[in-house]
């Protein structure tokens, strides 16, 4: 187990290379002007100038490049052009908006959609199966920009049952916290709530057709015993696998979410710096998202050994 | 007699009344949270010209001269000036008593240093270039020297743009982007959380002007009667209205014109129209491509029905006037708008080396701006002339426009602090070919003349013969005014739209 760990932690350092080195190659080929954020429509060139010598922008690309890895290797993430701060204090600053908004929604797509997609299973070709699926269809299909702004418009404009956006710290008040992120969550949750009623759905239905499901109730066991314990147990270990995926389509889908709800995450940091060509922030960003995305698929695996004692990680 | 006493009596309780019912509206406390469009890039006032900047650092800053409501400069921290016969020495007397929010009074050192600085690395330096020296010659007296006249002085040191602001010599001391948010003004920094907001609160140490009775544009008698005043920074716009409509908000600094129209018979909140806003001007680059030839640029000039353009892009909230100041400003030339006449157009277009050959029309992605190049490209269509429309975003448009000669043939934005500012700023966009890419020595020798110029009526007559040329040789095109739509909750009261979303004057309800 411990050289399957080392080993996959070794496998992370080209990705992140590569991470990396995308990014720099896609900020070299899209134009654009920081110090144009920090003047008007009349700046003078040698005022514009002025302000990229102070940005560090008149490097030649490669220098730049060069600086930033050593800083890298250095755990230094290198200071944002815009938020007078370091790029690793920046990120840290938001990162517990976008773990809560993340790990609310995961909550929210996992049990909701395993839950929905047991149902179906159960009630297979029934009304309650059907209605199941259309609801996972349209919640697959439905952008979340639009589905917000019509949960904001609906819950918090028309009937004010939640606020419109805004985020409260956990500390300051775990439930408002609560009540802040539901709607966002909710939205966010809502692709990913199709796709694992969907994936439950045919888990359990392949699981529920198997000859030790028709032995337990054969043995009169409880149904509910039989579908959880011996069902759900089993089909859950794609859907595990699943959720590493998810977690990442989630980490992609706060950049939207928070955006709509004006949530001061990651991925309005992300956007905020792509608009105004941070440089710093969008490497140490997606750096930063890279790794976390790394970490999260490492856990799915160690947790699918665990789930299935058939696989062996050796 | 008697008649007569009881008539004075009723006056003057009425007037009592009407004294202490104003007194009695006016409340204290609570917070404000206005939504704005997008954080400050700093809060460093010298180091920026960028308008979210603004709406924030001009609470907490202030300058020695600043404008009044019709962006005439008046004394603000300074009480006046005494100017040599010659043009070339201002005597600044310092208003005495000012205290900086770290309780420190202000003194002639603190204005020498903030001046050193900006006159050094300010984001619009060239603001105040003409300074040769800067001296305390005394504890509230500053004595600046010129180098040359500059009959915008004073109108360039009170500029709201990038703020001269005062701030204390320890502070200014600092590098570029450092120095920490300690001003003058009636409100004092509490917090800046990136990506959420701007925290201020009323500096109670504060003592307006005594000069003034009233708020007076970015000078006056200010009186914050709110506790504080929080700058929420929310970019996407469905998210700022349904802020407002939760009461989450309390002023949306610019909505869109469907919302604006949905909430105008709404008792819950006032929409109020920031007009004028900017002048939308139709650059050319007159370096590369036809837009080196003057018939063409005429003839494009010609095809355009502004109206139209304006009326599309920002429809209940424009202004046709083709002035280079907006309107209530001394130098404003009332001139007419130009009709569009097609047949002339294609006579003029014939003339010139136009090929049909496709251009390339760059602009931002803000509705608006693209909705106006969309309808000029329409119509310069009718002529024969093909643009093509390239939208990016601010960073990525503004590096073409101003960093290059290639890549562009027309550009279209907005000018909102200019045509405030008057006509030195209105004039120096085009100034050794900055905004259009070659220099009009007829344009650069009327901007040196207009700086030279002490005299009233000659700066005017200057400044006249420069739109005639910005005109007749079509350098650039000047559509009109248009304004932002804000929205109150009608709880906020005696609030009046200008450059900024002025916190001081209003109170909550």
């Amino acid at each position: 187990m411990g050289r399957y760990v080392l080993r996959r932690l070794l496998a992370t350092v080209p990705v992140l290379l590569l991470v990396s080195l995308l990014t720099f190659a896609l900020l070299w080929l899209v134009p654009g002007d920081p110090a144009s954020m920090f003047l008007d429509t009349s700046a003078t060139q040698e005022a514009l100038e002025r302000v990229r010598r102070e940005m560090g922008l008149d490097k030649p690309f490669l220098v730049r490049m060069g600086d930033w890895y050593w800083r890298v290797l250095q755990g230094d993430l290198g200071t944002s052009l815009l938020l007078n701060r370091g790029v690793t204090e920046a990120i840290l600053e938001r990162l517990p908006v976008t773990l809560s908004l993340t790990a609310i929604a995961f909550v929210f797509a996992v049990l909701i959609g395993v839950a929905a997609g047991v149902l179906a299973a159960v009630r297979h070709g029934r009304a309650a199966d059907q209605g199941v699926m259309t609801l996972a269809l349209l919640g697959l299909s439905i952008p979340e920009f639009w589905f917000g702004l019509v949960l904001i418009w609906l819950l918090a404009v028309t009937v004010q049952w939640f606020p419109a956006g805004d985020y409260v710290a956990f500390a300051q008040s775990p439930v408002l916290w609560a009540w802040h992120l539901a709607l966002p969550a909710f939205t966010l949750a809502c692709v990913q709530m199709g796709f694992i009623a969907r994936m439950t759905r045919s888990s359990m239905l392949e699981v529920l057709g198997q000859d030790y499901v028709r032995t337990a109730r054969a043995k009169g066991l409880p149904e509910p015993y039989v579908v959880l314990r011996h069902g759900l147990t089993n089909a859950m270990v794609p859907i595990v696998t699943v959720m590493g995926i998810m977690v990442g389509a989630l980490l992609g889908g706060a950049v939207v979410t928070e955006q709509v709800f004006s949530l001061p995450g990651l991925g309005r940091l992300i956007i905020g710096a792509v608009l105004s060509r941070d440089f710093p922030v969008i490497q140490g960003g997606l750096l930063f998202l890279a790794v976390i995305y790394l970490v999260v698929n490492l856990v799915v695996d160690l947790l699918y050994a665990a789930l299935d004692p058939r696989v062996r990680l050796e | 007699m008697r008649k007569r006493t009881l008539l004075a009596l009723a006056v003057s309780a009425a007037l009592a009344a009407g004294v202490s019912g104003t007194a009695h509206a006016q409340k204290k406390g609570g917070d404000v949270i206005i939504g704005m469009t997008a954080a400050p890039p700093s809060l460093d006032p010298h180091a920026t010209s960028a308008q979210v900047a603004r709406n924030v650092n001009l609470h907490v800053f202030e300058t020695l001269y600043a404008r009044d409501e019709n962006a005439r400069p008046v004394p603000d921290l300074a009480e006046g000036v005494t100017i040599s016969p010659d043009g070339l020495t201002y005597v600044f007397k310092l208003r005495r008593g000012v205290k900086f929010h770290n309780g420190k009074e202000m003194g002639s050192a603190d204005v020498v240093a903030s001046l050193e600085r900006y006159r050094k690395a300010g984001a619009s330096a060239s603001l105040i270039k003409a300074i040769s020296s800067v001296a305390a010659t005394g504890p509230h007296e500053v004595t600046v020297k010129l180098s040359s006249v500059q009959s915008t002085f004073l109108g360039n040191l009170s500029s709201p743009r990038a703020p001269i602001a005062i701030m204390p010599a320890e502070e200014a001391a600092k590098d570029m982007g450092k120095a920490a948010s300690i001003g003058t003004g009636p409100f004092r920094f509490v917090e800046y959380k990136p990506d959420s907001h701007v925290k201020l609160a009323r500096f109670d140490g504060y003592v307006p002007n005594p000069a003034y009775k009233e708020r007076d544009g970015f000078a006056g008698h200010k009186v914050a009667w709110v506790d504080s005043v929080t700058f929420r920074f929310m970019p996407e716009a469905g998210a700022r209205d349904a802020a407002l409509q939760t009461g989450q908000i309390h002023l949306n600094e610019t909505t869109d014109a469907p919302t604006a129209k949905r909430l105008q018979g709404n008792a819950n909140f006032q929409v109020i129209k920031a007009l004028p806003f900017a002048a939308m001007v139709l650059k050319f680059n007159m370096a590369q491509g036809p837009g080196t030839d003057l018939n063409f640029r005429r003839a494009v000039a010609q095809s355009l029905d502004f109206e139209e353009i304006m009326a599309v892009a920002y429809p209940d909230n424009y202004r046709i006037d083709t002035a280079w100041v907006y309107g209530g400003s001394a130098y404003h030339s009332g001139r007419a708008a130009p009709k569009q006449d097609l047949a002339a157009a294609k006579a003029m277009l014939a003339k010139s080396g136009y090929k049909g050959e496709k251009l390339t029309f760059i602009v931002h992605n803000d509705r608006p701006t693209v909705d106006t190049a969309t309808v000029i490209q329409q119509q310069a269509a009718q002529i024969g002339v093909n643009m093509e429309v390239k939208v990016a975003d601010w960073p990525t448009t503004s590096k073409i426009g101003l960093g290059s000669d290639q890549g562009w043939n027309f550009w279209t934005h907005g000018f909102g602090i200019e045509p405030y500012e008057g006509p030195a700023s209105a004039m120096s966009h085009w100034v050794k070919g900055q905004g259009q890419r070659k220099a009009d020595p007829v344009v650069d020798g009327l901007f040196d003349k207009f700086n030279g110029e002490m005299n009233l009526d000659a700066q005017r007559k200057l400044f006249f013969e420069f739109e005639d040329r910005m005109a007749d040789q079509a350098i650039a095109i000047n559509m009109g005014n248009y304004g932002l739509f804000q929205v109150a909750t009608s709880r906020l009261k005696n609030f009046k739209a200008y450059r900024i979303p002025r916190m001081w004057g209003v109170w909550l309800d």
